[in-house]
């Protein structure tokens, strides 16, 4: 669904972060990149969801370039694709606030985003958050709250950036239940991360990355 | 100096730096942001942040040369009227507001702008949302400027002319009841002054303590 060809990347001032990438994203099923600190993983990830354009090469959503397309176009692409950061920011507000947020920018009747709200929220074990102050949550629950707010979108792609970084043990297991739901029912999933070992159990496929340039292989065993 | 009088004058400079706040808000903040989403556009920060400290003598010379009767703009007849006061310190603050709008919004834009692109927001919606949650930070901006604003003199001296009823200023009347040597009439209305800027930094820590 996302093909990135020939992808250059890098912020201003500062060294190539991707050199020529070319990669196929966004397969049914849990895709993980993993590479070192460092590597691009979030870079790589962040031009994926459409937040950054390339310098050179070009990103394609079911077989368009995004970037060569209107910002209208390009809006309507880049609402099939949510990234959730691995530092997870809070809008000022609720738990309830922030899990909306996605559905009152698409314009989501109220009936219909109570519910969704709250099936995102029931779903990830927050639903006791909801008329929490976002600010006031733990690193762990704001982490919840941002994949929640991702869910409640019902994206075609959720990429979510080293979502176990900040959970513990109770809450990295609900995070594996789901995606090993949302495996089953084929969705499509794109994971960063730089433990391995945590790839190893959710993985379809595995990305590897290291300096700017992707090594692809079919299975986690074969990147191992 | 009468009290009806002290009043008056103490509202005249509230009526004066607080439209020129909101004049320098009016463009310092649409510039901010620009500044904070163009990474092109950050190389004017360094110089914006050197402007800040910008004696307000100079600024009132430079507004005089251009305003009087020989100047540029003299045909438009503003000097010495409350609005060249008005223009000179919304120029005055601009570097300051700008500057510190800039931080507060580089921030905003990278931390939340990006946050409702991955989630999917137009680049308006984004905006909005920068924006909304800088807000706290953008009003400590602009209460900044309107304390430097009714606590200078260089300006509202030179482009104002310090004219009874017209466009005498709390700071241009403090120095002239120095001047003449009344010292009572000059600490009353620095009390005044005072007790506005004080109000105005009590506000500021309070926009602060809620953006917390």
């Amino acid at each position: 669904m996302i093909q990135l060809r020939g992808v250059w990347f890098r912020y201003p001032g500062s060294h190539w972060v991707l050199r020529g990438v070319d990669l196929e994203l966004g397969k049914p099923g849990v895709t993980v990149i993993v590479g070192p600190n460092g590597s691009g993983k979030t870079t790589l990830m962040k031009l994926a969801s459409l937040i950054y354009r390339p310098q050179r090469g070009s990103v394609l959503v079911d077989g368009r370039d995004a970037w060569a397309l209107g910002g209208g176009e390009r809006l309507k692409l880049r609402r099939r694709i949510v990234y959730v950061h691995e530092k997870p920011v809070m809008l000022k507000g609720s738990v309830w606030d922030n899990i909306a947020y996605g559905l009152r920018i698409r314009g989501v009747d109220e009936g219909e985003l109570e519910r969704r709200v709250e099936r995102a929220a029931s779903s990830l074990g927050i639903d006791g958050l909801l008329g929490e102050r976002a600010d006031k949550l733990s690193a762990g629950q704001a982490q919840l709250v941002a994949i929640a707010r991702a869910l409640a979108v019902e994206p075609e792609v959720l990429m979510l950036d080293e979502p176990f970084a900040h959970l513990d043990r109770a809450k990295r297991r609900i995070l594996l239940g789901l995606l090993s739901d949302l495996r089953a029912k084929g969705a499509r999933v794109v994971i960063a991360t730089h433990d391995t070992f945590l790839a190893s159990r959710i993985a379809s496929r595995t990305v590897i990355i290291e300096d700017g340039r992707v090594v692809e292989a079919n299975s986690i065993e074969e990147a191992l | 100096m009468p009290g009806y009088e002290v009043v008056e004058v103490a509202l005249r400079s509230l009526y004066v730096s607080g439209t020129a706040t909101l004049l320098a808000t009016a463009w310092s903040i649409p510039l901010a942001y620009l500044m904070a989403s163009r990474p092109r556009l950050r190389v004017l920060a360094s110089p914006l942040e050197a402007l800040v400290g910008v004696p307000t003598v100079l600024v009132g010379l430079l507004l005089y040369m251009l305003l009087s009767k020989r100047g540029p703009l003299g045909v438009l007849g503003l000097l010495y009227t409350p609005y060249a006061i008005i223009v000179g310190e919304a120029i005055l603050i601009t570097p300051l507001v700008t500057s510190v709008a800039y931080r507060v919004l580089r921030e905003a834009v990278e931390k939340y702008g990006e946050l409702a692109l991955s989630l999917g927001a137009s680049e308006s919606q984004a905006m909005a949302t920068a924006l909304s949650q800088g807000a706290p930070g953008l009003v400590a901006a602009v209460i900044m400027g309107f304390s430097r604003a009714i606590g200078e003199l260089g300006v509202a001296l030179m482009v104002g002319g310090n004219i009874k009823g017209y466009t005498r200023t709390l700071t241009t009347a403090i120095a002239l009841e120095v001047a003449k040597g009344e010292f009572e009439e000059a600490v009353a209305m620095g009390l005044v002054l005072v007790a506005i800027v004080v109000a105005v930094s009590i506000a500021v820590r309070a926009v602060r303590g809620e953006s917390r």
